[in-house]
């Protein structure tokens, strides 16, 4: 292990130069305002990055590879696509900085005004216009795996502090994961949201036992899962067949001693009132990490997953969480527990075995290859890595018509919209509110899952269906129903001819001048929607239906530009509900 | 009728051949065709109501007369109910089967104390998933077989709803496998199984299909009739529908295409069925669960329209995993579920139907007895409500336990070990609804292993 990182870490000094000597040469634009930097690209000089195994990819590739790889695909980062290829453009949004926080932005708005609106509107903005989207995309994935949610009444309060929790986790996207755990399990808004935030030791006298929340789901949910995995991801069973569970109830109990005498940080470190929340707060509290407050940590015994702290005397809060994040984030589970996830997230439901284990060695080795391009810091758990091998992985980038693909969840479905059509806000805060709402809205917001479960489940199985049956799991269909489907499409029909969000006219607008200079000709027109919302896969029946309909508006119109604009809508709500759309292949 | 009858049990069948134990196999010999399903009079329906979370149940149903509530006190240390004015307003009187202890609803749940003086609401003590029964010394030994993965939510919340595959990925609810059996009795199938209350296993059967309703019932997709944008004449919506409803060789696709179906039908179907929810008087404001219980009242309204004879609902809400803030978080979820199931009696009464259903309540699993400071953790056994007028109420059914610790139940932080299966606890409804005692173990596989509750709550 210590011998591969070394070996590893000599590459990776090495990409590091190259990339000190790219950032030299490619900037260009330094004068900006501290607030608001604006877009400064990433530096990179994107012709001189060593191409993957992939030749430069035609248009509908690249469509596709964006659709994954951010939140949609648009005229422009197509073409740096196509120009340049996969790597050039991994490696640009690697080392692409994020010119805007939420944190920054919650931070305008007034602290007595917040509410989970404004929450949605910097998540919006960055998902439609920012500039590191590869980043933005990726962290949005791991909310939905280290999921804390603005549905608890306990973090209400906290819009500030959930702002910085987003800001965390887009800031370790291409870090490292035991950093990233690290920074989980420390973030107030966690300790809030699964209660280690003011645990307290054990106290016999009183019955006391320390919370098992956290204890419990960072090893159900954020890092090992229930059960022993093969590198590929699947179960590994017993000499009976039965899958080997990973932890117990003993487990539990020795790692909820781990997560005691954690609070609120910015006051003494001795102060039961600062531990209790209660007296003098930093005002900052809600966004730094939780500090240790030795007596309240337990100095009992602490064994789990194999591994024992012994009692001590003297508590040791930091030393003990440090050597059981060690412990958690080593275990050989994590590769591909947290691979397969990511896979789902940005590329497919039902990865193969091959395709996991690919992932979990990047993440394992901290280093992936594909053709000259090479990239990770060779530590375990390097997310650049596991990113790439998710991204460029030969899965990723070949469709089979035998796999299904992934649902687009609504969330998506919205975001990719604003970005094929360049959707701009008027006050530029995208001031859209929460879409939680199924009968009328998407059933889905950021930041608003039901549970710490997340929306859906990597694992749902929809009952009574073909997929069951053909041993498939298909997670965004948990919020697919009866209600959704309706609410979507209705939502969808508003949005398209209206734009999206509060004030009259609504805040955020699409622009359809490129569509509706083709809407004379119906084939061109589904041409290019399948184009940037399908990445050209629309079939031959959905693309009939839709020139049908589209020939149904009457062209040229008595008013010829109202015409154009009403087919361009009428081709963009139809791609928008079309099956093609809502799965991504 | 056969036809879906056969199907179901041929479904069983394979799935018995598939799954690890069988009860199935054995049963399904035992099973004669005289017992295939004949038309059951009048109307009946269940509705479960699932607090999702696990609901700390000692502080929901307290004990209450000094000697106890002494215990119960002494026990849960920062997070007990105070013995107050409003406790003793929700208190039960001496329970003859308790050994003439006293309980109380706690404070929010008036309603609940006025339904158990009406001699219709029930509690059962300490209810959990059990496969055998089993004994603090076998948990201790792991010497008898037991759920898997207890404590954990979405686990628990399926072992509690669902059989097999055990744990999280289940694909059949108990909800749903009384409506394989009983949907022959609706002249619309789909009309049996219906959540208001989100996806869940519960209500998916081997052909059962769960349907999902809005809260505010159905609605149309807009763009399925008429013009859209300006088209001309039904030319496009006439193309959309077929474009949302389509079949596809892509599994997700055709799934996607197979749900609009529905939603389109049904909703043709209720849209003229159901009363509008103007005619429910009182539906709580700012109440997602009273919302979802108002439609359900509606879909039940129009029982005899849609042809309905048995129907399986379920509603829910969340915001029960306290391990913070108990007291304060507790005390404003259960008066969400006051109220919601207060006015739902209500509208029972209205409709003259609430002989005919019955209402009860599930969750996750208990929480400890143990306190962490203020709130409570992750547990088993635990004690349900059930509602309605044919339930014999007024009684607990089952032991409560002294509320100490190192009972014979407790298997550690004061869990409770379960005294009633919730095998036993689902087989009064599927008894009630009209499922026949030899079919029982379709619905629920290990009934075998347990003796019927005796008395029952339901006749």
């Amino acid at each position: 292990m210590e011998i591969r990182a070394m070996h590893h870490s000599l590459r990776a000094l090495s990409a590091v130069l190259i990339a000190v000597a790219l950032g030299g040469c490619g900037q260009s634009d330094i004068s900006q305002a501290p607030a608001d930097p604006g877009p400064q690209g990433s530096g990179v000089n994107l012709a001189a990055v060593p191409q993957s195994a992939y030749p430069l990819p035609n248009e509908n590739e690249s469509a596709r590879f964006l659709n994954q790889a951010s939140f949609g695909a648009n005229d422009a980062e197509m073409a740096k696509v196509r120009q340049f290829g996969y790597s050039a453009i991994l490696e640009d949004q690697f080392l692409m900085p994020s010119h805007r926080t939420h944190e920054g932005y919650i931070n305008t708005l007034s602290a007595s005004n917040l509410g989970d609106e404004h929450v949605m509107q910097t998540f919006w903005r960055e998902a439609a216009t920012g500039q590191d989207q590869l980043k933005r995309r990726v962290a949005f994935a791991l909310s939905q795996i280290f999921v804390i949610s603005l549905q608890d009444a306990n973090l209400q309060n906290f819009r500030r502090g959930v702002a910085s929790y987003m800001d965390m986790l887009t800031r370790n996207a291409f870090g490292n994961y035991r950093q990233l755990l690290q920074e989980v399990t420390l973030h107030p808004m966690m300790g809030l949201y699964l209660s280690h935030l003011r645990n307290r030791k054990e106290d016999p006298a009183l019955n006391r036992v320390p919370d098992q929340n956290y204890a419990r789901e960072v090893m159900q949910l954020f890092s090992i899962g229930l059960y022993q995995l093969n590198p590929g991801g699947t179960l590994m069973l017993d000499s009976s067949g039965q899958p080997i569970e990973t932890y117990g109830p003993n487990d539990i109990v020795g790692l909820s001693r781990v997560f005691t005498g954690f609070s609120w940080a910015g006051c003494p470190s001795t102060s039961t009132n600062c531990f209790n929340g209660s007296g003098t707060q930093s005002p900052n509290r809600e966004v730094m990490p939780m500090q240790s407050f030795p007596q309240f940590h337990s100095t009992s015994e602490k064994s789990f997953l194999g591994t024992t702290i012994a009692a001590n005397t003297t508590p040791d809060p930091v030393g003990d969480l440090n050597r059981a994040l060690d412990v958690i984030a080593g275990h050989s589970n994590v590769g591909p527990f947290i691979g397969r996830q990511l896979i789902q997230r940005l590329v497919k439901s039902n990865p193969s075995a091959a395709y996991v284990g690919r992932v979990a060695q990047a993440f394992n080795t901290g280093s992936y290859q594909s053709g000259a391009y090479i990239v990770g810091t060779g530590q375990r758990g390097d997310l650049r890595a596991t990113i790439a091998a998710i991204l460029l992985d030969t899965e990723a980038r070949t469709v089979t018509t035998s796999d299904p693909g992934k649902t687009r969840e609504p969330i998506l479905r919205l975001a990719q919209w604003m970005r094929a059509f360049n959707a701009r806000s008027a006050s530029g805060s995208f001031f859209i509110g929460t879409t939680d709402d199924p009968a009328n809205s998407l059933g889905q917001s950021p930041m608003r899952s039901p549970t710490v479960f997340n929306f859906y489940r990597p694992g749902y199985v929809p009952p009574n269906t073909a997929i069951a049956t053909a041993d498939l799991v298909a997670p965004e269909l948990q919020i697919v129903n009866e209600v959704a489907v309706v609410g979507y499409s209705n939502f969808m029909r508003s949005i398209v001819q209206n734009g999206v969000g509060s004030n009259s006219p609504r805040d955020v607008q699409p622009d359809y001048t490129a569509e509706m200079a083709l809407a004379h000709d119906a084939n061109l027109l589904v041409d290019r929607v399948s184009l940037l919302l399908t990445a050209g896969s629309m079939s031959a029946g959905s693309r009939s239906l839709i020139v049908t309909a589209v020939n149904s508006i009457p062209y040229p119109g008595a008013n010829q530009a109202t015409a154009r604009q009403n087919r361009a809508r009428l081709a963009v709500l139809f791609a928008l509900s079309s099956p093609d759309y809502l799965v991504q292949k | 009728m056969r036809a879906s009858r056969r199907q179901f049990l041929k479904t069983c069948s394979f799935m018995s051949i598939a799954g690890a134990a069988s009860p199935f196999a054995l049963n399904l010999a035992a099973i004669s065709a005289a017992a295939a399903a004949e038309a059951l009079p009048g109307y009946k329906a269940i509705v479960c109501l699932f607090f999702y979370g696990g609901n700390d149940h000692t502080n929901t149903f307290i004990p209450y007369d000094p000697a106890s509530y002494g215990e119960y006190n002494a026990s849960r240390a920062s997070i007990a109910i105070p013995r107050d004015a409003a406790l003793a307003a929700n208190a039960t009187g001496p329970v003859a089967s308790q050994g003439g202890r006293e309980f109380a609803f706690h404070p929010a749940l008036t309603a609940f104390k006025t339904h158990w003086d009406a001699g219709r609401l029930a509690v059962v003590a300490n209810v959990g998933p059990l496969i055998v029964p089993t004994t603090k010394a076998q948990y201790q030994n792991r010497s008898v077989p037991l759920p898997p993965k207890l404590f954990s939510h979405n686990d628990q919340q399926s072992v509690w709803q669902a059989h097999r595959p055990v744990g999280e990925g289940a694909k059949i609810g108990w909800g749903g496998r009384i409506g394989d059996l009983l949907e022959s009795q609706n002249a619309n199938t789909l009309f049996t199984c219906i959540s208001a209350g989100g996806n869940s296993v519960f209500l998916s059967g081997a052909n059962a299909l769960q349907y999902q309703v809005g809260s505010s019932g159905p609605s149309a997709i807009t763009s399925i009739s008429g013009t859209i944008y300006g088209s001309q004449g039904a030319t496009a919506s006439t193309a959309y529908r077929s474009l949302i409803t389509g079949t596809s060789q892509n599994l997700f696709e055709n799934e996607l295409g197979v749900v609009t179906n529905r939603s389109i039908a049904a909703n043709q179907q209720l849209s003229g069925a159901l009363p509008p929810a103007s005619t429910l008087p009182g539906i709580p404001a700012n109440n997602s669960l009273a919302s979802q219980l108002s439609v359900v009242a509606r879909i039940i309204a129009a029982r005899t329209t849609l042809g309905s004879s048995r129907q399986v609902f379920l509603v829910s809400i969340g915001g029960f995993d306290s391990h913070d803030i108990l007291l304060v978080q507790h005390a404003q979820q259960l008066a969400l579920v006051n109220a919601a199931v207060g006015a739902f009696y209500s509208w029972l009464v209205q409709l003259g139907v609430e002989n005919d259903v019955t209402l009860f309540t599930a969750s996750d699993f208990g929480r400890t007895l143990t306190s962490n400071g203020d709130g409570s953790d992750h547990g088993w056994g635990s004690h349900h409500f059930v509602l309605g007028g044919s339930v014999t109420g007024r009684e607990v059914y089952g032991t409560f336990s002294p509320t100490v610790f190192g009972s014979g139940v407790d298997i550690g932080q004061g869990n409770l070990l379960p005294g009633i299966s919730v095998d036993q606890y689902a087989a009064n409804f599927a008894r009630w609804l009209g499922v026949s005692s030899t079919d029982l173990p379709l619905v629920l596989p290990n009934i075998v292993n347990f003796a019927a509750l005796n008395p029952g709550f339901l006749p």
